[in-house]
């Protein structure tokens, strides 16, 4: 195994990551929208600490293309404007689609879960980019950040209802148990 | 007309869900662009609800297909769309069948403005299984303000370090950075068309 090959195989898993994308289907982004919301709304009536996600989330068309933001665009440190869990951790994310034919298309995203204080590692982050690094090894298109800077692990596409499920039923149970 | 809740759709189907699962309502479309609002409250209501939702045209259903469509399936959400003002007539013979319509999904009524005051006057059956529950339909609570997007607009340039124009400058010329918060910048500029 040469560095080569490790690039040609990284190459190989953003070519996949294109073909999972193309394989997703979801509804117009009015609906991706609202399958957020509810899902938050569900997730926030099962919690002690009181979010509202009619509030937290915006969304903003223009043209084709759509925007989802819950929080800030860059995490600087806890606000009003994140989903806050009982764990003490909170969670922001921004989500591009592109409407073709009543479909969306997800061209890129960002979800940040920030752990508690004191935690190690301090945020998991899983992203996707628009479009392919001219270094997939180091960046692939659609990645994890383990909460060091500069580390991208390749992680599959997941459609952004099954993206909060694993923050919700996977990162926030295990932060909630740790304590 | 009397004075009727503005709600989000969103609002109007959490109150249907808490509602029970054969609940009736009634929603008054938008002056403007009710089909873009049709498409919206059926967004929410599958969402909320957890049910497959379907939209009828009460114009011009026969009684036959009318009770055939609100039974086949009987379980799911149904929305009765009034179209363009639906006529006296047509109200008091919606009216006289009102227990074929009765099912186990809920059922939501959409009208426009002028259809609520026939809806009283001449299918008074139908207007008491919706009792109070009449909503206008309200501005999405979830919509960016203008205000919000030039907050962003600035977070990202002093994140990036250069200016709106300069990050469209740089999509143009190929050399945008790989970080989806640039995509959201583009988007926020109006310049998805770079992407």
């Amino acid at each position: 195994m040469t560095l080569e090959r490790a690039r040609e195989l990284a190459e190989a898993l953003d070519l996949k990551t294109d073909r999972e994308l193309d394989g997703l289907q979801l509804g117009p982004p009015h609906e991706v929208m609202s399958q957020i919301r509810a899902y938050l709304f569900r997730r926030s009536e099962e919690m002690k600490t009181k979010n509202n996600p009619i509030q937290l989330l915006r969304f903003h068309a223009a043209d084709e293309f759509t925007q989802i933001d819950l929080g800030p665009s860059f995490d600087k440190g806890s606000t009003s404007q994140h989903f806050h869990f009982d764990s003490g951790a909170r969670l922001s994310f921004g989500l591009t689609l592109r409407e073709v034919e009543r479909r969306s298309q997800i061209v890129s995203y960002r979800y940040e879960f920030v752990f508690p204080d004191g935690q190690s590692p301090q945020y998991l982050r899983f992203d996707l980019n628009e479009s392919p690094h001219t270094d997939p090894l180091a960046e692939p298109r659609c990645h994890l950040h383990p909460g060091i800077k500069d580390v991208r692990i390749p992680f599959s596409v997941h459609n952004p209802i099954e993206i909060l499920d694993r923050i919700f039923f996977v990162l926030e149970s295990a932060t909630l148990r740790s304590r | 007309m009397p004075e009727f809740s503005s709600q989000p759709f969103f609002e109007i189907a959490r109150r249907l869900e808490i509602r029970g699962e054969n609940g009736w309502l009634a929603v008054l479309s938008p002056a403007t662009d009710s089909s873009a609002g049709l498409d919206q409250l059926q967004a929410d209501l599958r969402s909320v609800l957890q049910k497959p939702t379907r939209a009828i045209q009460l114009q011009p259903s026969t009684f036959e297909e009318l009770r055939e469509a609100m039974h086949q399936p009987d379980d799911d959400a149904v929305i009765l769309s009034s179209g363009t003002s639906l006529t006296q007539e047509k109200w008091r013979s919606l009216d006289i069948m009102r227990s074929a319509l009765e099912r186990k999904g809920p059922v939501i009524l959409w009208l426009s403005p002028g259809d609520v005051a026939n809806l009283t006057g001449y299918a008074p059956n139908i207007r008491s299984f919706i009792g109070a529950s009449i909503f206008l339909a309200g501005p999405d609570g979830s919509i960016m303000t203008d205000a919000e997007r030039q907050e962003r607009l600035n977070d990202l340039s002093q994140h990036f370090g250069f200016t709106g124009d300069e990050a469209v400058r740089r999509a143009e010329a190929g050399e945008s950075p790989h970080e989806p918060e640039f995509v959201e910048w583009l988007v926020l500029l109006g310049r998805g068309d770079l992407l």
